[in-house]
């Protein structure tokens, strides 16, 4: 989301009725989708590749029948507490740590190192540690969260400008009112812009330790559907974890709008039509 | 005459010295001089002659390399920077040259911030805040962010935000710098309306003779780098001074030529 794409958004004055616009586009665009997947399965055999009918029907027979909604509610859950275990965590610390920044230095290679390296790879090894239950899926989820919210907090508590602190020292702020009242909210906006990258990768990494070991969650019904040859269960199961995502982005970009009101409304726009 | 509320001695800043390089030169060297208590200062100096820098190390947000700053004849810590405290609880306020309005709180609750960090806010200093939001004719605006106010306002909330916990100084860096002429004038006498009113202890600073000599009881003329006080005008020109008019002022004309004579 750069300053650049910003400035130009701002000069151009969208026309009258241009949400209406881009919702038409929109559903031209899921047509197209659906028509391409459509002939690929008569072109591979609906064997291979299930048809966008019988995964729609698949889709609100197992909704109906909670089978969908207990997978799901599995999924989210893990997603939820793992968001939390390493999301709060990873907000925190780059403020604990601002007051030193040696000790930033000093983890700095550890926790590059820990944000680069394949977490995917790890989700064996938490199985054989936490078993094969929520909680090798919530460390997963946590770990993959972490360095995500963790770089992103700290580019906002780094990129902070020095004046506003400066001007509040003057006027006698604590050390702890600087933290709450200045620093916390120049940050906010990386700490959604974190969460935002995250929370989908996260999710995905919930649902593929599922795949790999689980007797429940919409990973576990991929993996099912893939070994009883039933495509048309994988696309719903897929089909629900990027339901999921979208209405977690959904919820990240409405509470973000509510506490960011104070920006200039083109950048606000941007915001909400950037995702 | 009782001690100055507000005295520099000697006061001298060189940044830090890169290694293998030559020594970095001085900025400001053997500076001098004090406020009364109720004195309108204005300090002119051409841009680079060190203006922020004096001011920062007023304030106490930059360290000095020598020289003594007092505060009602006490010495304020120097050198260390560890050991600097900025604002000198409280008692020096500062208007810098940016309005550093926080974008995230609106124009009233920006002007409530230092009362509610320093936890005086009640419905007496509110009722103050107020009285002030409606002197600089920011009345209507209270709910408005900082990004949808002009510059004029901003500038107007920025000083007001200052003046509303009432610090025994303050320093104001070319606080009306970056608006047009139009609005400086405004600004320049909602500063004298409000001065009147309570007669604070001012240390103005500006690069424009003009604004030195209209706001100011006494103006000081920085010399080139190193800076130091290069010259002492005692501006003498009755208030209340109607800004709009300075030309006609008794006087004005020939303290201004004195004046451009020793920036140029």
């Amino acid at each position: 989301m750069s300053n650049a794409t910003a400035t130009i958004d701002a000069d151009v004055v969208p026309a009258p009725g241009w949400r209406w616009r881009t919702h038409f586009d929109r559903l031209l665009v899921a047509v197209v989708i659906v028509a391409l997947w459509q002939v690929g399965s008569m072109i591979f055999g609906v064997y291979w590749l299930s048809t966008p009918w019988a995964t729609t029907s698949r889709f609100f027979a197992m909704l109906f029948s909670g089978e969908l909604i207990r997978h799901s509610g599995y999924t989210i859950e893990e997603s939820f507490i793992g968001a939390v275990i390493g999301g709060v965590p990873a907000v925190i610390l780059p403020f604990v740590l601002r007051r030193s920044p040696i000790l930033v230095s000093i983890l700095d290679p550890f926790m590059v190192g820990g944000y680069g390296s394949p977490k995917l790879a790890l989700a064996p090894l938490f199985i054989l540690w936490f078993g094969i239950g929520l909680e090798s899926k919530i460390a997963l989820v946590a770990s993959v969260l972490f360095f995500i919210v963790y770089f992103s907090t700290l580019t906002g508590v780094r990129a902070l400008d020095a004046k506003l602190v400066q001007m509040a020292q003057v006027m006698g702020a604590s050390e702890q009112q600087l933290a709450r009242k200045i620093i916390f909210p120049a940050a906010v906006p990386n700490i959604f812009a974190g969460f935002r990258i995250g929370l989908p990768y996260a999710i995905g990494a919930a649902v593929i330790t599922e795949l790999i070991s689980s007797n429940r969650g919409l990973g576990y019904l991929v993996q099912v559907g893939a070994m009883n040859f039933d495509t048309t269960q994988c696309f719903v199961a897929i089909l629900a974890a990027t339901i999921i995502v979208h209405a977690v982005g959904f919820g990240v970009d409405g509470t973000e709008r509510l506490l960011l009101r104070w920006r200039p409304s083109s950048e606000a726009t941007l915001q909400a039509g950037g995702n | 005459m009782n001690a100055p509320l507000l005295e520099v001695r000697n006061l001298a800043k060189r940044f830090p010295t890169r290694a293998g390089r030559e020594p970095s030169p001085w900025v400001i060297r053997d500076l001098t001089f004090a406020v009364r208590e109720g004195e309108f200062l204005t300090i002119i100096g051409p841009s680079g002659a060190g203006k922020s820098t004096l001011l920062n190390m007023i304030a106490q947000v930059e360290s000095a390399s020598a020289g003594e700053i007092l505060f009602q004849g006490s010495q304020i810590g120097l050198g260390d920077s560890k050991a600097m405290r900025p604002g000198l609880d409280r008692r020096v306020g500062y208007v810098t040259q940016d309005d550093n309005l926080l974008p995230w709180r609106t124009t009233i609750d920006n002007v409530l911030f230092p009362l509610e960090v320093q936890g005086q806010l009640d419905d007496k200093s509110r009722a103050h805040a107020q009285m002030l939001v409606d002197a600089v004719g920011l009345k209507g605006f209270e709910r408005y962010y900082p990004h949808e106010l002009s510059g004029g306002m901003r500038k107007r909330a920025a000083l007001i935000r200052t003046l509303v916990y009432d610090p025994p100084v303050i320093l104001m860096d070319e606080p009306f710098g970056a608006v047009d002429a139009q609005t400086r004038m405004q600004l320049q006498e909602d500063l004298l309306r409000l001065w009147t009113l309570g007669r604070k202890t001012i240390v103005f600073v500006t690069h424009d003779i003009t604004e030195a000599i209209l706001l100011g009881d006494r103006a000081l003329v920085l010399t080139k780098q190193p800076s130091r006080i290069g010259a002492e005008h005692i501006i003498t020109i009755p208030r209340p001074r109607n800004v709009k008019s300075f030309l006609t002022m008794p006087g004005f004309a020939e303290i201004y030529e004195r004046i451009r004579a020793e920036v140029l």
